[in-house]
């Protein structure tokens, strides 16, 4: 059986699997960015929080994505929460960094005239320091993004959702009928997602930066 | 200061300025030996413009952010119209003291009609009269709403956003208003013209104000009053412009006079105080009636004429001369009785 058959024929399975995937990732980063964002801004005009921040989550980086859901199995069991759990944890690096960065950059004198107004600090970092910020908060979420696209293939280790099931299980029966159409299929899958997550970003970048910073 | 009694703001009958007391004034900024202002003490009348001038690091900056809280005192008391600013919750009171800062600081991700009505919304003013005052206050300020009020900062000019950034100050028609250099990052003619424009309007709206540059130049031309100051914000003299350049009250101000106190004269007095002779040719050089004596003699000189149109009329340069020797005499006259 050819590759596109193979696809056709299991369209259902490999669309429900794509499908799961894209949910992972998403709530994985959706987490992430709600967290990151929130660390970046407790610390950002704090060198030492925020190193220490930007330290934690670059030395999660690099645990070893087998290991670490390796660890969590008896912690958290299979599945979903386990898969999540780590992705999270991967995708806050660029976050928090983004966060950071972007926060850090944004001209001083936004911020004294905005107190000097009279809008709280809450109300300024709301609505003068996270927007004009955005544009690089945002790149940090799309890299983290493709970064856990990749890695929540892994997650089929620990049950995970998603395409790394289809990967795992052809690689695991090399050799016989469809496995290879299996292994290819799944990774074939996470490259069109990759590729749909960046147009998707292109998309809300578009929307959600004023045009007064495209101007 | 009064709470918004939301009526009649978006007419130009606004709030008027209110009395400013600083009363032993002093900032310690934590880990340095020598206060960065000490023990000022000042008295600002309801509706004038005091400028502090002097060099740069003597605490100008310091002492009027204190007024907004920006910078929180280490000792002293800040009053205005009779109130004291410490006692205030800070964001409320600085939503009641126009603030405006040398870079400006408009909001790039803000349309300028946003901008503009960011202290009204916070006020919780209705959407209506919020954006009737956006459109007067662009007016105000020379500008037409239906071009300016949906572009981004960044559309425009230099000038045009210090003119926002003015109109933002002014939005909910504050009592008081603090300036930082705003003119000091604009190129020489385009700040002429903006002082000439605030200077127009600071005669219809008698706002406080407190204006802070290190051009001597500008606290001349502008200030009801100037503050000259020297290091930690020490008040070396604090008179009129016409008394500070007659009567220097020592060494350190006379040295701000310079040795050309008679051509900084010039910008006590404005063209518009001479008649000049009507049916000036169009092809004469012109300055607005506003322009003081001096800058109608660098047209002058500038542009190699004898005589200058103000407003259509001719004046010559007999009559400006005549009009410094004059003027020169009443402030000797003035400083002989003074000493
Ligand atoms: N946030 C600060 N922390 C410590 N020192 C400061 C701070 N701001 C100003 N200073 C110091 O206080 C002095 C007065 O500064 P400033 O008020 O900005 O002067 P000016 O506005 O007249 O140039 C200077 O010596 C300056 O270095
Ligand atoms: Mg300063």
């Amino acid at each position: 059986m050819s590759l596109t058959e193979y696809i056709q024929t299991r369209w259902d399975l490999l669309s429900q699997a794509a499908m799961n995937h894209v949910l992972v990732v998403a709530l994985s980063v959706g987490i992430a960015t709600v967290i990151g964002v929130g660390v970046g801004v407790l610390t950002y005009n704090r060198p030492r929080l925020s190193g220490i921040a930007i330290g934690a989550s670059s030395g999660f980086l690099t645990i070893p994505s087998f290991a670490l859901l390796g660890l969590f199995i008896p912690i958290l069991g299979l599945g979903w929460t386990s898969t999540v759990v780590a992705l999270v944890g991967y995708s806050m690096l660029p976050i928090v960094r983004n966060t950071v960065v972007g926060l850090r950059g944004v001209d001083a004198a936004m911020v004294e005239a905005g107190r000097g107004i009279g809008m709280s600090a809450a109300g300024v970092m709301l609505r003068i320091q996270l927007p004009l910020a955005w544009p690089v908060i945002l790149t940090g979420i799309r890299v983290s993004t493709q970064m856990i696209i990749g890695i929540a293939a892994i997650a089929a280790y620990v049950a995970g959702p998603g395409l790394g099931n289809q990967i795992f299980d052809g690689l695991a029966r090399l050799g016989s009928v469809n496995a290879l159409n299996a292994a290819l299929a799944g990774t074939l899958g996470v490259v069109v997602l990759a590729l749909l997550f960046d147009l998707f970003y292109l998309v809300i970048r578009h929307l959600t930066t004023s045009r007064g910073l495209r101007v | 200061m009064s709470d918004d009694n939301a009526d009649d703001h978006a007419d130009s009958s606004g709030t008027t300025g209110e009395r400013i007391e600083l009363v032993g004034l002093t900032k310690r900024y934590p880990g340095q030996a020598e206060p960065a202002v000490e023990n000022v003490d000042l008295d600002v009348a309801a509706g004038e413009l005091v400028v502090f001038v002097g060099p740069s690091g003597c605490g100008k900056t310091t002492t009027m952010k204190m007024i907004n809280r920006l910078i929180e005192p280490t000792s002293g008391s800040i009053r205005i119209d009779g109130r004291d600013v410490l006692a205030m919750q800070p964001d409320q009171l600085r939503r009641h003291i126009g603030y405006v800062i040398q870079q400006i600081g408009l909001f790039p991700h803000m349309t300028i009609a946003q901008n503009i009505g960011i202290v009204p919304n916070l006020l919780k003013w209705p959407k209506k009269k919020v954006a009737e005052r956006v459109d007067h206050l662009l007016h105000l300020v020379g500008l037409d709403p239906t071009v300016h009020a949906r572009r981004y900062p960044r559309q425009l000019s230099g000038g045009q956003q210090q003119r926002i950034g003015v109109a933002r100050a002014l939005a909910a028609d504050p009592p008081v208003m603090l300036m930082d250099e705003p003119f000091g990052a604009t190129d020489p003619i385009t700040r002429l013209r903006l002082q000439d424009e605030f200077l127009r309007l600071q005669r219809e709206l008698r706002k406080t104000i407190i204006f802070v540059t290190h051009d001597f130049e500008e606290a001349i031309k502008l200030g009801d009053r100037i503050a000259v100051l020297r290091e930690r914000s020490h008040i070396a003299q604090y008179d009129t412009p016409a008394n500070i350049l007659a009567r220097p009250a020592d060494e350190y101000v006379a040295s701000f006079v310079g040795g050309d106190a008679t051509l900084k004269r010039l910008a006590l007095h404005t063209v518009g105080e001479i008649d000049g002779e009507p049916g000036a040719p169009a092809d004469l050089p012109g300055v607005a009636p506003t322009a003081t004596l001096r800058e109608a003699l660098d047209v002058m000189v500038a542009r190699g004429s004898d005589r200058i149109s103000v407003d259509g009329t001719v004046v010559t340069f007999a009559q400006l001369s005549a009009a410094v020797r004059a003027a020169d005499a009443v402030d000797r006259q003035q400083t002989t009785a003074g000493h």
